[in-house]
């Protein structure tokens, strides 16, 4: 009777033949149209982009049907067990031609919320633009997370030959962790703290969970979402009453642009080859619009925002007059990127393009 | 004392450039930066155009050009008035770096006093994506003596 299990002893066997100098070495053999590769690359600098060249660039339009972790590029033995994981394996279904080098960019321009920002610059702020600030940074923490459980939802049901875009969106889940945190931080460290959650951000944070597809999901976060938050980010920079807030919103800003840059090209390649599922992505697009024209709307939202605008809340009819303009923007930028992801939306539009707050005012 | 130099000319340009250079290791910290950007500053009587193009952590060249359609392709353009962007580099000598009233993007959010444009919205957008390095790059006017 063996003294171990079958896998052990045929271990064992392998080490007996080894000793004996029976050495399988294939291995060295096995790939030999992926061996002798060649790189250029930036002196002091490697890039993933430097990298997927030649044998390496060659990405299937239909991810590897062995559905291992395998690497691209790489033989695979036969015989090499499934996972049995991914549901995504076209490549139109998750691809961007910007994938790898937005991951470089991303690594590389990783930022963190413990001594980046000056923390020690926080100044006691009058009542009403301290609770501005932190309503505003309640709402943040609770939206941002959401581009991170959302990736993070598809990542493993991705083909392990579209890496690139794994690679992406795991920064991705990091640059939204950093999010959360900071807003939460500058809420708890000013002397205020957290305020009202917003039910109006459920709606659209449910829309993008809920999304049946991976194409339609990114639409409807990575370009609508993120291209509204970037918007918002830039507005919180500028209404920023001090350098810790203005520092916040300008690292994140470049974080949120680059997940909305991701979107764009996925949305254009996805659209190219799948143009019969412009109806679908049209359909989700309405679900968002309706859900931030409302949340928009929110006293906790809008309020806010309109304190810093007009510098107290005194003047807070004169800041809701100022940022009129911030949705107009939103919208028109909107429109700008789905028109390059090949998506002609504006007659397709649910919302105003404007809110006419002076005459709505009258 | 060092001679002042023109805004705008290559040579004050190639000043923020040298200081982006001295200043190698927060320009690290903040990332590679691979982006074109054209500023324009109006006059009543002309348009002055020149094209900075970063590569990885520094400035690749600057020139001035004849006209906008002479830019790179992939290309955003800041663009205001002379006295704006007088008022922007003279704050940041007056503070070591712009307040808060003269960052970028607070004097590009409004879209006045200054705007931010490009061929394409995803251009325009790298603006954002790259902002923290570029308010550095132009906080370098701090030690720049200017003459306008």
């Amino acid at each position: 009777m063996a003294k171990y299990s079958p896998t052990v002893e045929m271990g064992l066997d392998r080490i007996r033949e080894m000793a004996r100098g029976n050495l399988d070495l294939a291995w060295m053999e096995a790939n030999p149209a992926g061996w002798g590769h060649r790189i250029e690359h930036r002196p002091g600098e490697l890039r993933l982009v430097d990298i997927e060249t030649g044998h390496y660039a060659q990405i299937p339009e239909h991810g590897s049907a062995h559905g291992s972790m395998a690497p691209r590029g790489s033989y695979v033995p036969e015989g090499t067990r499934s996972l049995g994981m991914y549901t995504l394996n076209e490549m139109s279904e998750v691809w961007a031609e910007n994938a790898a080098s937005l991951y470089d960019e991303a690594v590389v321009r990783q930022w963190n919320s413990v001594t980046d920002i000056p923390w020690d610059k926080l100044q006691k702020l009058p009542d009403d633009i301290e609770k501005a600030v932190c309503q505003m940074c309640t709402g943040l923490t609770e939206v941002e997370f959401v581009a991170g459980d959302m990736p993070a939802k598809w990542l493993c049901r991705i083909n392990h030959d579209f890496h690139e875009v794994k690679l992406f969106l795991a920064t991705q889940i990091m640059d939204e962790a950093r999010h959360l945190d900071v807003f939460r931080k500058r809420a708890l460290a000013n002397g205020g703290g957290l305020l009202m959650a917003s039910p109006g951000q459920e709606e659209l944070l449910a829309a993008i969970l809920e999304a049946p597809d991976y194409a339609t999901a990114s639409a409807l976060m990575h370009i609508f979402g993120e291209g509204f938050v970037l918007t918002l980010f830039r507005q919180g920079e500028f209404l920023a009453p001090t350098e810790v807030e203005k520092k916040i919103f300008r690292l994140c800003m470049q974080d949120e642009a680059r997940h909305v840059a991701y979107g764009v090209k996925h949305l254009k390649y996805f659209l190219e080859r799948h143009p019969e599922r412009e109806p679908q992505i049209h359909a989700m697009l309405d679900v968002g619009e309706q859900a931030i024209f409302s949340l928009t709307l929110e006293p906790q939202t809008w309020g806010p925002r309109a304190i810093l605008a007009g510098g107290g809340l005194a003047n807070i009819e004169q800041g809701m007059a100022r940022m009129a303009f911030i949705y107009g923007k939103q919208v028109k930028e909107y429109l700008n990127r789905l028109r390059i992801a090949g998506l002609d939306r504006e007659p397709r539009l649910t919302i105003p393009k404007d809110i006419p707050y002076e005459d709505l005012a009258a | 004392m060092a001679s002042a130099l023109q805004f705008a000319s290559p040579e004050w340009f190639e000043a923020l450039a040298a200081r982006m250079r001295a200043d190698a290791e927060q320009y690290r910290r903040l990332g590679a930066i691979d982006c074109t950007m054209v500023v324009k500053i109006d006059r009543p009587e002309r348009s002055d155009l020149y094209e900075i193009v970063f590569e990885s952590f520094g400035v690749k060249s600057i020139r001035r050009l004849g006209r906008l359609e002479d830019a790179a392709p992939g290309h955003f353009v800041l663009e205001a008035p002379l006295e704006v962007w007088r008022e922007m580099i003279e704050n940041i000598r007056a503070h070591g770096a712009a307040d808060l009233q003269h960052t970028l993007n607070y004097l590009t959010f409004p879209d006045d006093p200054m705007r931010v444009t490009g061929p394409n919205q995803l251009e325009t957008d790298a603006f954002y994506r790259y902002n923290e390095s570029l308010q550095r790059f132009f906080d370098g006017a701090a030690t720049v003596p200017t003459r306008f």
